[in-house]
């Protein structure tokens, strides 16, 4: 029997297909009587959605103007 | 911001064409674009101390091979192939077999009874679309923040797999890791950003 505390662990292989189908026909049956789980699943999907949109980047320091001016005159030299 | 658009829909041919011709905007696309993903592999791989070095390596190793650049993967995945491969010649070889049993749970045990159910409701978010949830100021705040304070395995398999599309396949490949390690990463970081949303919700 899926419960939700199954559904917690497994919602992104579930929302991927990478669930082997018994435990995605039982992660699917819970869902159908458990409306928590339902809007949890929804959620990671908006959070998912919002990253994509989002893109967040690494921080660094780098100079990435002057790194790519770096590069441009490195290749001419390669050229 | 016109002309980094216009590169934008390019296609990889004319954009790789145009930085072995030298082409400043080009450059700066590419160097823009990448650098970031690339650290996040870097990281991933060897940790902080070294992945500027091992990127900023990476970049010169990409430039210099440019011009026999094939086009057998996309140039996304070529860049991060070469910065992989360099963090991974820096590490010399090591298991990266990652040991991923310490305990993590996506939703902390006082959740559920002793049967697995919840004992309290999710509760429904306020701001309930991703673009609503992009134009609280706040709200993208506290996501870049968790995003940032991820550790670099988990962040680097969001960016690929979430922010990137690349296949699992391919993230195994860069980051030398076994398909369940990555989709464990994945997930814990999709948890880690989900919690703080909800968090900023319920607050």
């Amino acid at each position: 029997m899926f419960e939700c505390k199954d559904v917690a662990e497994e919602a992104s292989n579930y929302l991927d297909g990478d669930l082997p189908l018994g435990k995605r026909v039982g992660l699917f049956l819970h869902l159908v009587y458990c409306s928590c789980c339902r809007r949890y699943l929804q959620q990671i999907r908006q959070t998912i959605s919002t990253v994509n949109i989002l893109r967040p980047q690494e921080q660094h320091d780098t100079d990435t103007q002057a790194l790519a001016e770096k590069l441009r005159m490195l290749s001419k030299t390669e050229s | 911001m016109k002309k980094v658009a216009s590169l934008n829909q390019l296609d990889e041919k004319a954009l790789i064409d145009k930085l072995i011709e030298g082409d400043a905007a080009a450059f700066e696309f590419v160097v823009d674009r990448y650098h970031s993903i690339m650290l996040s592999v870097a990281r991933a791989i060897i940790g902080e101390a070294f992945a500027d070095e091992v990127v900023q390596d990476a970049w010169v190793s990409a430039i210099k091979a440019l011009p026999r650049f094939e086009g057998r993967a996309s140039l996304k995945t070529w860049l991060l192939q070469i910065t992989s491969n360099g963090a991974k010649t820096r590490l010399r070889r090591e298991s990266r077999q990652l040991s991923l049993d310490d305990g993590w749970q996506a939703e902390p045990d006082y959740k559920f009874d002793q049967r697995g159910h919840r004992i309290d409701d999710v509760l429904p978010w306020n701001i309930d679309t991703p673009d609503a949830l992009l134009e609280n100021e706040q709200l993208r705040q506290v996501i870049e923040t968790t995003y940032q304070k991820l550790p670099p395995q988990q962040r680097a398999v969001l960016t690929m797999a979430d922010m990137e599309g690349l296949e699992m396949k391919e993230i195994c490949n860069i980051l030398d890791i076994s398909a369940s390690n990555a989709r464990v990463l994945l997930h814990r970081a999709r948890t880690a950003l989900h919690h703080s949303i909800e968090k900023y919700q319920e607050s």
